[in-house]
């Protein structure tokens, strides 16, 4: 393994690594625009510069491969004049507005700017002013900002393999643009606005909503589909303002795709359940959840207490597995032989794949199944044992277990509406108390209503396509008059005390119980550099 | 923390005369007899009849107030079209140490700008009349005027919005222009 010193700092490296990811690996900061670990390397922001001995000129250290033995000054006279002076010439036209631009406060210009550059301008002209451009159905383009990294044309066409953005034209007139008619609206597009270091790329559904310096991040997984994208939530006083790509090499690398980016916008849909309800005289009423509740327990358990194997729990698989278990625990004891089921799994025809537009490679994949934790309820059921089914089998009726169901406990919680078209006949009979985030036909129909939470606003752990389980946490609590599902379920089994993940997987036993939550934010070497 | 760094104190013991409370109630009793022989006797009124004697008009060595430093209710400033100068940066309501700057960005109206409030509030009983958020605007938008006489029936009533804030502004520009 190649050993490199810099700025006296011995540090091991990967064969063929270059230097600045090397530094970068082991957490030495070197300043960088245009480098980014998952595009290739243009070198063309010219702030890495660093001096090597025995190479007469400065280096771009991002496609400088180690050597055993280099040394490399990045602290030299040379290196640091070569800092202020790149500092110096990528803000000659850009515009002072840092307080009205939405990266102020996670801006790498700033940042360099405090860190390697000069405090004035000997500027005098006028600066250049370009215009803003509207790039894509979420994306502005401030082109006055931009510093011509290219990070963002490289990943369309690197990554989303789409190509929309472009180089247009040469030295000051060097502007990023679209081609007439053909916006950046690809799946992975909002992207773009994470690597642009500076505020040249802006997301729209963000602009102007908050300051970035408010908002507390909190690691969770996407919601949206199979693939269990590593995400931030990002909120302040109790909203979630935006979602951000947290980096696992396993998972998604340093991407995310759209859908999971704006789904933190079903927290505050206007139509979610809000309140408890319970049928009185043939007509939904507004209760507490508490009344509701009991209600609900009190009619199950009688149901049960008729005949053994009349009951089921719907289990969704949008649910955390700690709830599934807990639901399917919970029933269990009220009826040995009550039924799980499987909740439907929405899916698409086939698999997003993205690649490379030049080798073809593939480099990102949005599952088709569109929902989080399918796989992670089969497995929930197959460790409780007994009777099972899955939605199909419920709505066709073929499955004679399902012949003689009185009672159940549907759990719903996705994202749109559920129900298609009419409400299947074995939905539409017995007691059912519905439990979910959106009205649906269901939901108008049912015995009992009971509001869920959101993802955000609950511990848990999904299971991906590929059987990794996930944990995700709470960053925010749910509206008033909502109870999280770990909580009633530990009512519904007669247990006190509030709901910890992380206890109740180790209730579980393998391989729930050995998923916890990274006590660090793990952060792409990418993203860290707002770092000082 | 260590227990070393713990200091334990003793309460003081009161003493026999001290349990009966009577010295301190008569010390009490002779400050206001003081007052009353230097008011009566004397002809020493430390009395101002608000509010048509105000201590702003007073010299400041008769126990008067300086109003050029004086630190009151906040105003946003216009700029010369009439629109508010504000650009909605946040840096006011970052800086304030009460956390009574409630802020609303939205896309201006106006071509020449990118952001300004929409919505602009700051709860006067809970600020504490620092100045950071003069400090720290970059646009010279928020300031403390020299009013210290606001008044308001409830708490809702002195959340000051964008539009009282503005009315403040208009009637002491022409005092204390900007």
């Amino acid at each position: 393994m190649p050993k490199i010193t810099v700025d006296g700092k011995l540090i091991d490296c990967k064969e063929r690594q270059m230097v600045l990811q090397a530094c970068q690996d082991a957490g030495y900061k070197l300043p960088s625009y245009c480098y980014h670990p998952g595009l290739s390397i243009p070198a063309s922001c010219r702030i890495c510069l660093v001096e090597v001995e025995g190479i007469p000129k400065l280096v771009p250290s991002c496609q400088t491969p180690v050597r055993d033995g280099m040394v490399v000054h990045s602290r030299s006279p040379k290196a640091v004049a070569s800092q202020k002076q790149v500092m110096e010439y990528l803000l000659i036209n850009h515009p002072l507005d840092c307080p009205v631009c939405d990266q102020a406060g996670e801006c790498s210009l700033q940042d360099y700017s405090y860190e390697y550059g000069r405090s004035q301008s000997r500027f005098e002209e006028d600066k250049a002013k370009k215009p803003k451009k509207d790039v894509g159905d979420n994306i502005y383009l401030y082109s006055d900002r931009c510093i011509m990294c290219t990070r963002c044309v490289r990943f369309t066409r690197e990554v989303s393999g789409t190509s929309e953005l472009y180089v247009d034209g040469r030295g000051y007139r060097e502007e990023i643009d679209i081609f007439p008619g053909k916006p950046c609206n690809n799946k992975l597009a909002g992207n773009v606005v994470d690597l642009c270091p500076v505020g040249a790329l802006l997301d729209k559904d963000f602009l102007f909503k908050q300051r970035v310096w408010l908002l507390k991040q909190t690691p969770s997984i996407s919601p949206v589909d199979s693939g269990g994208e590593n995400i931030f939530l990002e909120y302040n006083n109790g909203v979630v303002y935006r979602i951000k790509p947290r980096y696992n090499a396993e998972v998604n690398g340093w991407w995310i795709s759209d859908d999971t980016r704006y789904s933190y916008k079903i927290i505050q849909n206007e139509k979610r359940l809000k309140s408890a309800f319970k049928k009185e005289h043939g007509s939904l009423t507004k209760t507490s959840t508490r009344e509701a509740f009991d209600f609900a327990v009190a009619q199950l358990k009688s149901l049960a207490a008729q005949s053994s194997g009349s009951l089921y729990a719907m289990l969704s698989p949008m649910m955390a597995c700690e709830e599934a278990f807990l639901l399917g625990s919970a029933i269990r004891a009220i009826d040995p032989e009550a039924v799980l089921i499987l909740g439907p799994v929405p899916s698409a025809e086939e698999d997003d794949i993205f690649r490379h537009s030049l080798t073809g490679q593939q480099t990102f994949v949005i599952k088709a199944e569109k929902v989080p934790n399918a796989e992670g309820i089969r497995r929930v059921i197959s460790q409780l044992g007994g009777p099972s089914a899955n939605y199909n089998e419920l709505i066709s009726g073929n499955n004679p277990l399902l012949k003689n169901l009185k009672g159940g406990w549907i759990v719903g919680g996705y994202l749109s509406n559920w129900i298609k078209g009419a409400l299947p006949a074995a939905l539409a009979t017995g007691f059912r108390v519905v439990q979910d985030i959106l009205p649906t036909t269901l939901s108008e129909s049912a015995d009992v209503v009971l509001p869920g939470a959101a993802w955000a606003e609950k511990d848990g752990c999904w299971e991906n396509y590929a059987g990794k389980i996930q944990p995700f946490a709470a960053a925010i609590v749910p509206p008033e008059g909502i109870t999280r599902e770990g909580d009633l379920y530990l009512a519904l089994l007669g247990r006190t005390g509030v709901y910890n993940a992380q206890a109740i997987r180790k209730e579980m036993g393998e391989p729930f119980a050995a998923v916890s939550l990274p006590t660090e934010h793990v952060q792409a070497p990418a993203m860290e550099f707002a770092e000082l | 923390m260590k227990d070393s760094d713990v200091i334990t104190l003793e309460e003081p013991r009161l003493s026999y005369a001290d349990t009966f409370y009577l010295p301190q109630v008569l010390i009490g009793l002779g400050t206001t007899m003081r007052h009353m022989f230097n008011v009566v006797v004397r002809g020493k009124d430390r009395v101002i009849q608000y509010p048509e004697e105000r201590r702003e008009d007073m010299p400041v060595e008769k126990g008067g107030m300086l109003l050029k430093t004086y630190r009151g209710v906040h105003r946003l400033n216009k700029d010369d079209e009439g629109r508010v100068k504000c650009v909605a940066c946040f840096m006011c309501s970052t800086a304030c140490p009460a956390n009574c700057i409630h802020i609303v960005a939205a896309e201006s109206p106006w071509a020449d700008r990118e952001k300004y409030p929409a919505k602009f509030d700051i709860d006067e009983l809970r600020c504490i009349y620092c100045g950071m958020c003069e400090e720290a605007c970059p646009v010279d938008a928020i300031e403390l005027s020299h009013v210290y006489d606001i008044v308001g029936l409830t708490r809702q009533e002195m959340i000051f919005d964008k539009a009282k804030l503005l009315n403040i502004f208009d009637e002491t520009v022409k005092k204390e222009p900007m």
